[in-house]
């Protein structure tokens, strides 16, 4: 988008105000400059969430790799990043930073943290994987509820430390919205939910692990997805089993063959030994299998891991290729994942200038000067002002009211203006190999249209308003094309 | 045994009677008919989520209870026997205006029949519920020997919240059940929400089960029990752990699989509701009239208390502080009548001095003109306007003076009235002091002094005197230059010595003149000055009497306010105390009643000490 101020741009230029106006306070240029710092380093995306909402498994199936979570690093923060080497740091408070041994294993890693895990508050684990290329992934301490006094929430710490966040949650239910609710104090917070996905996690329990309990958590991540009270809080909501999905990402030969072995069994045969995990641990099966493989599985796929993958092998799933793609299918990784690139990776930009926003307001309203409600007034312009936040808005709005547009024009205004994600060929909706000739066609013709509307007095305010946006954004991408195509 | 608890129970009843807590006695009587009744009301709560449905659709074995995904209970399900099946949504109608809603009168419900494959749909409140209308919740009926027995399942939509427990209308509330059971998957631990929820309900419920469902799910269900057991044993709750599998006993049921259904931990479950079933005429009721009775009398004691200590607070405040307050006031007009007196007198005296002095300067300053005007005048020729000019200053000087008096006084009242301001009784005393109309004539007469004319007669004499010794010296001097003693000479030198000594004469005559009357007017001004001055003596002193009378009548006044007021505080801190220490004696009555009637209660099931609200204050 080249039309208008530039959101980064302006993000930056209001740091260095803010950087103008504190200099006589070391600590607050400290913190501008590492803001500055941070518009340059990868999007720091956190797994965050309640206890046992499934945080490590849900990082550990993004990489793809067994790497969380730290032993023993309870109350800590734990930042993967991108680098050349396996290497682990811990840094504790008050005390010097130590390095950590790290234990490579067949799937993964393992990081053993050797003291007490109140002390540490950061250990920063650098893996060498392509997952890590664009993003740093943080894994965080359970979030507690209001109830905990005395320190500063782990939600403070994630919306502060972190662009954007994975927010995990069993069910939705009310207290965790509550959690997510509590950081949208600031006017930057306020501004547009473009920083929260939301995760139904173990999304296999469902339904206590009925076989088609994956689909009926999409279903509800769906009925989730458009809940005025959810769209308020999260850009988008997906239902994941990140023991699944952890579990088909890493799939071996050897896992395969006793999947194998087990969908030999007929099936009315296996479905009474998987009634529970009791009797898939201890039962006398059919076949032979070793107690402790039993085990590893049960512990890896889970109960309902084992029932979807016999049942996907019996079904035509038959080899270890198909296996997993079919299960990281089912188990809504891919789904997350698309998610994660398409409103996180991909909106980069307006997600660091956001946490830009937000830092230079909390140091506002922390210590006011002379001279800084002009940069409280400046925020307020760029989050009113920035077409970003007014396409993000405008996503909201569609995704529950649709503003009284028909479904189909309601999919269009969506689609142009990114909520299908943010390229060119996304937003006009044709296929990626499209000329810019065809592109620019298709911009054309939608700015057109959708002027029309806007511009159309017999439609309510909320409408021509809404088709504004969307003008404005097909605009963007004409001046785009054109500035390509010169 | 039964006797005895619904003994308690009733003498409980009497106490809230007593106690005028009809809020009370009406949970008793609730209590004591639940009590009586030989249904099992079995409350199911938990955790979105958790399976609590299904843990009672496997326990009766039937799919009575609709399970599903996301948030299926939003009404409370009331699941009893029926010869057949059948569903209602009961909802007490709105409470009619003019009827307050505190009045518990037992409301008929309404029942809307629903279909039974409309269950879900009114289990999730959609369907046949009237907007606008009282607590609702849906009723289902299932044929099951278990229910035949006399249970009753209450299924609850599921909460994380403390407050919300029971929050879903009456039907839900831990009050009204035997059994609670809390119901956390086999996935977790349990969490500090349901820790938290547990000990919210057993503070008012002895019975609570926690059922840990789920265990089909997880291989180290196992390990989760027994970590669940040690957080309950850590927070102090007395309640057991079952694991369950509802999952298992449902196929089990299916299949009639006995062993699957052993497996599955119901049959421990069910065997502890029947448990509770048959004891509930006696074991059950027993604890559940403890709780009771634990509620009542906390409830009871606690305003006793909170009235114990407000009235030591009103000690400070009440009638005891008016007591000292007016005390304090008796003092200060004691210091206050000194005060008064004190700057009475000297003031008084300072006036006087002062007006002294004035009085002296200004006469003196006449006296000064006086000196010098008849220093070169004479008065036989300026006396009358002399005179004139004395009277006029002295009048002057005696008005200015007296007029200066009466500020003075004025000024005095004022000063004295302001010690008497707080109590808003500075008036001045009505009076008035001006100035005497007929000051002049109070003066003395200035008489005219007797001075001495220099006469024709004297001055030809006195010439003569003189002429005489000047023509005899140049008579005898010009003799010897042969010249009659008579000459022209002599004769000129005697008129001329006779002029000069009538000139002396005259000028020693005016110098004594002067001095006479400089004498007779400074006699006069003394005399004018000791009658004025005992003018203004008098009439100071008058003032002086007038005031002070003024002011001892005012103080006599408050003092017999204020000794009035101090009286009647004295007299209303003493009856207040009487008061307050019978109150103190009836409501400690009160407490040791209530405290012996907490004992009867404990006694039924074992001796135990009383809480420590109970214990007497030292």
């Amino acid at each position: 988008m080249t039309v208008g101020v530039r959101l980064d741009e302006a993000a930056w230029g209001l740091l260095h105000q803010a950087l103008d106006l504190y200099r006589a306070n070391s600590r607050a240029v400290g913190q501008l400059r590492h803001q500055v710092a941070r518009l340059e380093e990868p999007l720091r995306i956190a797994v965050a969430g309640p206890w046992r909402s499934g945080k490590s498994t849900v990082l550990n199936a993004l990489m793809g790799e067994e790497v969380a979570p730290v032993e023993g690093a309870d109350g800590a923060f734990t930042w993967y990043e991108d680098g050349a080497a396996p290497r682990a740091t811990a840094y504790p408070v008050g005390q010097p930073a130590q390095e950590l041994t790290v234990v490579k294993s067949a799937t993964g890693m393992r990081v053993d943290l050797g003291w007490g895990a109140g002390e540490v508050r950061d250990i920063v684990v650098q893996w060498p994987t392509r997952a890590l290329r664009q993003v740093t992934l943080i894994d965080t301490p359970a979030l507690t509820g209001a109830g905990e006094r005395g320190r500063v929430s782990v939600m403070d710490r994630v919306l502060r430390d972190a662009d954007a966040v994975l927010f995990l949650t069993r069910d939705g239910r009310d207290s965790d919205l509550r959690v997510l609710e509590s950081g949208r104090e600031s006017a930057v917070g306020q501004a547009a939910p473009v920083n929260v996905i939301m995760v139904l996690s173990r999304a296999d329990e469902t339904g206590g692990g009925r076989i088609d309990g994956l689909l009926t958590a999409r279903q509800l991540a769906r009925r989730h997805y458009r809940d005025p009270r959810v769209g308020a809080l999260a850009v988008n909501v997906v239902a994941c089993s990140g023991s699944v999905g952890l579990a088909g990402r890493m799939l071996s030969e050897s896992d395969f063959g006793a999947l194998a072995v087990l969908a030999g069994v007929p099936r009315a045969e296996l479905e009474a030994h998987l009634l529970s995990a009791d009797r898939f641990c201890r039962g006398d099966l059919p076949v032979r299998m070793d107690p402790d493989l039993r085990a590893a599985l049960l512990d890896r796929f889970g109960l309902f891991g084992i029932r979807l993958a016999t049942t996907l092998v019996r079904s035509g799933f038959d080899n270890r290729v198909k296996l997993s793609a079919e299960l990281i299918r089912r188990s809504g990784l891919t789904e997350l994942r698309e998610a994660v690139t398409r409103c996180f990776i991909d909106r980069r930009d307006t997600l660091k200038a956001r946490s830009a926003l937000a830092a230079v307001e909390t140091l506002v309203r922390a210590e006011p000067v002379r001279g800084s409600e002009e940069l409280v007034g400046t925020i307020e312009q760029i989050l009113a002002g920035a077409h970003e936040f007014r396409e993000l808005r405008l996503l909201v709005a569609l995704r529950h009211t649709r503003l009284g547009f028909d479904a189909e024009l309601a999919a269009e205004a969506q689609r142009l203006i990114g909520g299908d994600g943010v390229g060119l060929a996304a937003r006009l909706g044709v296929e990626h190999e499209a000329t810019v000739q065809r592109l620019w066609e298709v911009a054309a013709d939608a700015q057109g249209r959708w002027r029309d509307r806007a511009e159309d007095p017999i439609l309510p305010l909320a409408q021509r308003r809404g088709a504004e946006v969307v003008v404005r954004s097909c605009e963007g991408m004409l001046a785009e094309l054109a500035a390509g195509g010169r | 045994m039964a006797g005895i608890w619904l003994d308690v129970l009733d003498e409980i009843a009497r106490t809230c009677s007593a106690h005028g807590r009809d809020d009370l006695l009406q949970t008793v009587r609730q209590k004591r008919t639940q009590l009586l009744d030989p249904k099992l009301r079995v409350l199911v709560i938990g955790e979105p989520n958790q399976g609590k449905s299904q843990l009672i659709n496997a326990i009766i074995n039937a799919p009575a209870c609709p399970v599903g995904d996301g948030r299926t209970t939003v009404l409370p399900t009331v699941v009893q026997h029926a010869e057949a099946a059948y569903a209602a949504v009961a909802q007490a109608p709105p409470p009619a205006p003019g009827r307050s809603a505190g009045t518990a009168t037992v409301v008929a419900v309404e029942r809307t029949p629903v279909a039974l494959n409309q269950v879900a749909a009114g289990v999730a409140g959609t369907v046949g519920r009237r907007p606008g209308g009282g607590p609702a919740y849906v009723e289902i009926g299932v044929p099951r020997a278990l229910l035949g027995a006399g249970m009753v399942l209450v299924d609850t939509p599921g909460t994380d919240e403390i407050a919300a427990v029971g929050g879903a209308g009456p039907v839900a509330s831990p009050s009204r059940a035997d059994t609670v059971l809390l119901v956390s998957d086999s996935t977790r631990e349990l969490s500090v929400t349901e820790l938290d929820m547990l000990l919210h309900v057993m503070r008012s419920h002895p019975n609570v089960v926690v059922v840990q469902s789920k265990t089909d799910l997880v291989a180290d269900w196992r390990a989760v029990a027994e970590r669940n057991r040690q957080h309950l044993a850590d927070a102090g709750i007395p309640a057991p752990v079952i694991p369950v599998s509802a999952t298992l006993r449902l196929r089990a049921a299916a299949a009639d699989d006995r062993a699957l259904n052993a497996e599955s931990g119901f049959p421990t479950l069910i065997a502890r509701l029947q448990r509770d079933m048959s004891g509930k005429a006696d074991q059950l009721a027993r604890v559940a009239v403890q709780a009771v009775a634990r509620t009542v009398v906390e409830q009871l004691a606690a305003p006793l208390r909170a009235e114990l200590a407000t009235q030591e607070a009103e000690e400070q405040s009440g009638p005891i502080s008016r007591l000292h307050a007016a005390q304090r006031e008796v003092d200060e007009l004691r210091r206050c009548s000194t005060r008064w007196q004190n700057s009475l007198n000297d003031e008084v005296a300072d006036l006087l001095s002062d007006i002294e002095y004035d009085l002296r300067d200004r006469t003196r300053q006449i006296l000064r003109a006086v000196d010098e005007a008849f220093d070169t005048a004479d008065p036989l020729v300026a006396w009358d306007t002399f005179q004139d000019w004395l009277e006029r200053s002295l009048v002057e000087a005696a008005e200015a003076n007296h007029e200066w008096l009466i500020q003075r006084c004025d000024w005095i009242a004022r000063r004295v009235a302001a010690n008497f301001a707080r109590y808003g009784y500075d008036v001045l005393p009505p009076w008035s002091m001006t100035m005497p109309e007929d000051f002049g004539e109070r003066l003395p007469e200035l008489e005219r002094p007797k001075v001495d004319r220099f006469t024709t007669g004297q001055k030809l004499f006195t010439g003569m005197k003189g002429s005489y010794g000047g023509m005899l010296m140049f008579g005898l001097a010009t003799t010897l230059a042969g010249m009659p003693m008579i000459n022209p000479v002599s004769v000129g030198i005697g008129a001329l010595f006779g002029g000069k000594s009538i000139r002396d004469e005259s000028k020693q005559l005016l110098r004594r003149r002067q001095a006479t009357v400089k004498t007779a007017i400074q006699r006069h001004v003394d005399e004018f000055f000791v009658r004025v001055i005992r003018d203004c003596r008098d009439a100071a002193r008058q003032v002086q009497r007038m005031l002070r009378d003024h002011f001892t009548g005012l103080t006599e006044e408050l003092q017999e306010a204020i000794v009035q007021s101090f009286r009647s505080a004295k007299q209303e801190a003493d009856t207040d105390a009487a008061l307050r220490e019978q109150r103190q004696r009836e409501i400690r009555l009160k407490m040791t009643r209530l405290a012996a009637l907490y004992e009867q209660s404990q006694q039924l099931s074992g001796p135990r000490s009383a809480p420590g609200l109970l214990e007497p204050r030292a």
